[in-house]
């Protein structure tokens, strides 16, 4: 009793937080064990029933009715508090997931970007859904399973101990027994139960990749390599379930034989004690049916024991998401911004890689600025950094001469637009996605409809704005990806527009009356463009050459050509017929 | 072709497609005959020899405890502990087998569905939301595993103990027995009843927990729009409205699920009340004894616990086959792109053309036309371009070249063939592809340019880098910081859009495919490696016909011949500077 007794405790003890969870739910996990407790409270009844009438019967002083009326009493009482039980559980343990979820998901919205970034989209996922429902398995079934199972082993040795205290004495060698094979078996299975997580991680994985890389894997016709990767991972998860298959094999058989072997000894000792008249015939009734009902709550407390350990792992995952430090104070300054931007020695290492060493340029109010240079010259990092996205490793970022994190985070953005250099788009309609903040209004949507030269292909849509646009943007080309994304900026009339890449894409004469569409219908706009392109920036007040993460030239475009041999370089090569 | 999932939930007769639905599983389950007969044998021997013992124990009683005579209760004492040991054996080996057929199975079907997944076309992901495939096949499969490999042992194991115990009991007294199996028909009507409202209700969480994981995805990739837009409530609140429709999707399935215990926990009591009062009374009637009685009882609960546990499972094995249904919704697909026979008179043309678009008209799923009628052709070794505005069809072009979908209307030739004749492996040998949107594996830089391509696999990194350097590429892999073993992670910012291009163009190049097809490829690569990319275009062998999907008019200066397309129309432009009039002038809207 005692071993058993530590044996659940004891990984619970040392996480203490996944039972702090169950004080939300006072009210409901107290109905839940009631119920749980009356149920069972039942259960064991029936045998005292059955025994007293076979006595009362040897003794003739049998009475059918009080039989059936007790019995059905019992049996009916046992379906309403089961059934009572079961739904509160489900209740109380579905509304725990809900809560959870929304805590963290309240929480994951008040986070930064390089916070989703670090931790992964993937591992989010399954805080999400399955570390949840691990926490609600431990409430649905943990508790008042804990609770019953308990009550069983005590009250059914209790009786047990009144019957007949020798017997049962010699009975109840079988809980400590049943209660450490158990425990033994159960604890060389659960790094197999890890492993088998980790399995099915690497499987989604494999499935994941090959739905997103679906269109490259049939340009490739790689679908033989796919296959191979996936029955790599998939022979490892069928191995690792043969492997808990037969510690499973042993451990069930050993169970059911140890608890036969009890009725064995109930058989052998009541049988000298009733052929001895120490003990009547229905006492001996009752002992069979007690040993029946023992055994069954000292596996499930074995199980529980398992799968609270697994809620326990899942629960301080999600724990630890929702201790990570919340986003700095938000600044007080308020907008709208003047447009000047000052970037001071700024650098950012990405672990141990430097991203962008040492960078310093300032964006007068109202001028076009361009950023150049190769791929993975930071370009797209400068951006992020420039709207808060990430913060730096070193350096200061100032806007209007106070440093950015002295804004209100909601006025800044409402002052800055970005347009991304790969499309996002939601699964909303074109309306929702283009004034994706909701403070944008009808004439400012209109307007920026009309900038990005959307208006055509709105206007072409039985549904114009109100048409709905599917997840990942799959119905509509790259260029028009691009144009909503701008849209979606301009619609916010910023002050200052950031734009990354954003004329890949787009086809040259679109971009050009959009380029123009910006000067005329938004003059006052500070620009600061990201790209390849050099010929869309000739114009440009400044253009600023970036490699490697150095700042390697500044200047108008004449400026460079003069003193830069790189921008030279990249301008011829860049140099188009039309142009 | 219609491949949208959700579209293809019907409401079906649940009864009919129950079964519809298990036997869709017997194919997968079919090799495992010879071991599923073994564990039955062995379940058989279990579960014989753990009903033979509560007789033993009847007889013990009421031959020698109510006789007192000890010695008799020793000996069948000992019988009874050899049987049990006897059980235990065949309990270990059943287990054993069982739980080996339900991960083999498990593994098996985990195969099917994954292999299904590679047949499909690129149409069917594009008409999904790869979220709710995801969570399909991860969810639905994981309800399978967790029915296969847990609940099957028990099931089989149940089965026989409680055929078994109906058997003994209606031996053992006829009347009794039948009066005591009566319960059962009750519950069996119950269950009958019952269980479509059970499906229905899994089914909807299931669709549910999709929806959830669907939006949780959509939304933490998308994140840097989030809180750009400062629209952190969007994502709140979106996650909000899909966790608060799992919620009440989720009770109702519970609810549901839970019926069935305490139902059934009733009838086996009642039946417990039917063999204790007609029992008392066939012993006063002399046709009964004690002992039997005492028995009786054990055997009760031997039909009904089994019972119980099996109504237990049946309601994983309901969400399982809720699961599977869902699943069978893919399997079923139509893997088009079937490869057709080749007509006789295509093939006599001594010298075709290497691509023809024959009146090829095009639209996704049942969508408008996104191409009209379109015809042209490509000869070999030259440089083709498709220019036009944003939206005109030139990705849905070149997407048919290479068969990422079939033309709705007309037809494409392959060297004057059919193109629907060709194995995939020979089209994909000789049509690369570069993508617009470019993926990368997980993995490093050299397992992603090597990926589906066999002749380099097993090359060691020296000759990596002399193929490398002969083809020119080995320039491009200084923009990766440790060069051929740069990590790469599939989401996340650890790689520029820029790289993801690189990675995916010398891939390409790698292949060494006679048709080669560029759809914006290099539009986030800088200008300067663009041009070291031109010149290994330049370097690709002579036989090798490009076709280059460009904004930027510089990379299509060298084509022989521009295609301008617009509008679902494409139309021969001819030389550069007519092409370049077209783009400036009159192309209508999109």
């Amino acid at each position: 009793m005692k071993t058993n007794n530590n044996n659940i405790s004891a990984p619970a003890k040392q996480l203490p937080g996944l039972f702090s969870l169950l004080k939300q739910y006072k009210f409901l996990i107290a109905l839940l064990i009631m119920l749980g407790l009356a149920g069972n409270a039942l259960n064991l009844a029936i045998p005292q029933i059955i025994s007293h009438s076979i006595d009362t019967y040897t003794h003739g002083a049998f009475s059918p009715e009080r039989v059936v009326i007790e019995f059905a009493l019992v049996a009916f009482g046992m379906l309403v508090f089961t059934y009572g039980q079961a739904i509160v559980q489900t209740y109380a343990s579905e509304r725990a997931a809900r809560d959870l979820r929304d805590t963290l998901s309240a929480k994951i919205s008040r986070q930064s970007y390089e916070f989703v970034e670090k931790i992964g989209s993937a591992k989010l996922l399954t805080n999400l859904t399955s570390d949840a429902d691990s926490v609600k398995m431990f409430v649905s079934m943990a508790i008042a399973s804990i609770v019953s199972s308990l009550f069983l082993i005590v009250g059914s040795s209790a009786l047990l101990l009144l019957l007949n205290w020798k017997l049962a004495l010699a009975v109840l060698v079988i809980i400590p027994l049943i209660g450490g094979i158990f425990f033994f078996v159960l604890r060389k299975m659960r790094s197999l139960f890890l492993h088998s997580r980790e399995v099915i991680d690497w499987l989604n994985k494999v499935i994941n990749e090959s739905i997103l890389g679906a269109a490259l894997v049939r340009v490739l016709h790689s679908e033989h390599n796919e296959f191979e990767k996936f029955t790599k991972a998939n022979s490892d998860a069928r191995d690792n379930g043969l492997g808990i298959v037969r510690l499973f094999s042993i451990l069930i058989p050993v169970i059911t034989l140890v608890a036969s072997l009890a009725t064995v000894v109930v058989l052998v000792f009541g049988g000298h004690l009733v052929i001895g008249g120490n003990m009547t015939i229905g006492d001996f009734a009752a002992f069979n049916s007690y040993i029946m009902i023992l055994i069954f709550p000292i596996m499930m407390l074995g199980f529980m024991s398992n799968l609270i350990a697994r809620a326990q792992v899942s629960y301080t995952r999600i724990q630890e998401v929702l201790a990570a430090p919340e986003q700095e104070e938000q600044g007080k300054l308020l907008g709208p911004l003047g447009g000047n931007i000052a970037v001071k020695n700024l650098s950012l290492k990405i672990g141990e890689h430097p991203i962008l060493k040492n960078i310093s340029f300032e964006v007068k109010p109202k001028t076009k600025t361009a950023i150049i240079g190769p791929t993975a010259a930071g370009k797209t990092q400068l951006l992020h950094l420039l709207i808060g996205l990430i913060s730096p490793t070193e350096g200061e970022i100032l806007f209007d001469g106070k440093p950015l994190s002295e804004y209100n985070t909601e006025s800044f953005h409402e002052s800055v637009g970005l347009v991304f250099q790969d499309s996002v788009i939601f699964n909303l309609t074109l309306r929702e996605n283009i004034a994706f903040n909701q403070k944008v209004s009808d004439e400012d949507l209109a307007k920026a409809v009309r900038a990005a030269e959307l208006q055509d292909f709105i206007d072409g849509l039985p549904k114009g704005l109100e048409t709905s646009v599917s997840e990942r943007g799959m119905s509509l080309s790259g260029g028009q990806k691009q144009r909503i994304m701008l849209a979606r900026a301009l619609a916010l009339r910023p002050n200052i527009l950031l734009l990354d890449d954003f004329t890949a894409r787009v086809d040259t004469k679109t971009e050009k009356k959009i380029f123009q569409n910006i000067e005329t219908m938004y003059p006052d706009m500070t620009v600061l463009s990201v790209t390849q392109k050099v010929s869309s920036v000739l114009h440009y007040d400044n253009i600023i050459l970036l490699m490697e993460g150095e700042k390697l030239a500044e200047g108008s475009h004449e400026k460079l050509m003069e003193m830069s041999p790189e921008y030279v370089q990249i301008y011829r090569t860049g140099q188009s017929a039309n142009d | 072709m219609n491949y949208t999932l959700s579209d293809l939930t019907k409401e079906k007769n649940s009864k009919r497609a129950f079964w519809k639905a298990a036997k869709k599983l017997l194919p997968i389950l079919a090799p495992e005959k010879k071991n599923f007969f073994l564990a039955l044998a062995a379940i058989l021997i279990n579960s014989g020899l753990t009903l033979l013992a509560p007789i033993l124990v009847a007889r013990t009683i009421d031959d020698y405890i109510l006789t007192k005579q000890f010695g008799g209760v020793l000996v069948f004492s000992a019988i009874i502990v050899l049987m049990y040991l006897g059980a235990f054996l065949a309990n270990y080996f059943q287990t054993r087998m069982m739980g080996g057929v339900g991960q083999r199975t498990l593994f098996r079907l985990r195969s099917v569905i994954f292999d299904k997944l590679q047949e499909l076309p690129v149409a069917f992901f594009n008409q999904n939301k790869a979220g709710d495939l995801i969570s399909r096949i991860n969810n639905d499969t994981d309800k399978l595993n967790q029915f296969f490999s847990q609940s099957l042992v028990q099931l089989m194991g149940s089965l026989f103990v409680m055929a078994g115990a109906a058997v003994v009991l209606v031996v053992l007294n006829p009347r009794l027995g039948l009066a005591a199996l009566a319960p059962a028909v009750f519950l069996l009507i119950f269950t009958r009843a019952i269980s479509p409202w059970v499906k229905k209700r899994n089914t909807a969480n299931l669709q549910a927990v999709g929806g959830m994981s669907a939006e949780v995805q959509e939304s933490l990739d998308n994140f840097k729009v989030v809180a750009a837009f400062n629209r952190r409530d969007y994502f709140r609140e979106h996650f909000h409205e899909a966790n608060v429709t799992n919620f009440s999707a989720a009770l109702h399935a519970g609810i549901a699920n839970n019926v069935f215990t305490p139902v059934y926990t009733f009838f086996s009591n009642v039946a417990q009340l039917i063999v204790l009062s007609y029992g008392i009374y066939l012993i006063v009637e002399g046709d009964f004894t004690v002992g039997l009685l005492i028995s009786f009882i054990a055997y009760v609960n031997n039909f009904y616990n089994p019972l119980r546990q099996i109504a237990g499972i049946y309601s994983t094995l309901q969400t399982a086959l809720a699961g599977w249904d869902r699943i069978s919704q893919i399997l079923e697909l139509q893997s088009n792109l079937l490869v057709v026979a080749p007509e006789e008179n295509e093939k006599s043309l001594s010298h075709p053309s290497l691509l023809q678009f024959q009146d090829v008209s095009f639209r996704y799923g049942d969508g408008k036309d996104v191409l009209h009628h379109i015809s042209f052709s490509l000869e070999k070794e030259k440089t083709y371009a498709l220019v036009g505005p944003t939206g005109g069809g030139k990705t849905t072009t070149a997407s048919l070249m290479a068969r990422l979908y079939d033309a709705s209307e007309g037809k494409v030739l392959l060297n004057g063939r059919d193109i629907r004749s060709f194995e995939a492996a020979e089209r994909t040998q000789k049509i690369g592809f570069i993508l617009q949107d470019p993926f990368v594996f997980s993995g490093t830089v050299r397992e992603n340019i090597l990926y589906g391509n066999p002749k380099y696999a097993d090359s060691s990194s020296e000759q990596m880098k002399e193929v490398l350097e002969q083809a020119g590429l080995q320039k491009l892999l200084v923009r990766f910081e440790n060069g051929l073993d740069t990590p790469v992670v599939t989401v996340g910012s650890g790689m520029s859009l820029g790289q993801k291009q690189l990675i995916a163009f010398i891939r390409a190049v790698l292949r060494a495919p006679e048709l080669l097809i560029l759809d914006e490829a290099t539009a986030n690569i800088d200008t300067v490696t663009e041009s070291f990319l031109s010149e290994i275009l330049e370097k690709l062998p002579k036989e090798t016909t490009r076709v280059i999907i460009a904004h930027r008019l510089n990379t299509i200066k060298n084509a022989d011949e521009i295609f301008f397309v617009d509008a679902g129309t494409v139309t021969r432009a001819g030389s550069f500077e007519h092409a370049l009039d077209m783009l400036l002038t009159g192309y209508r809207g999109s």
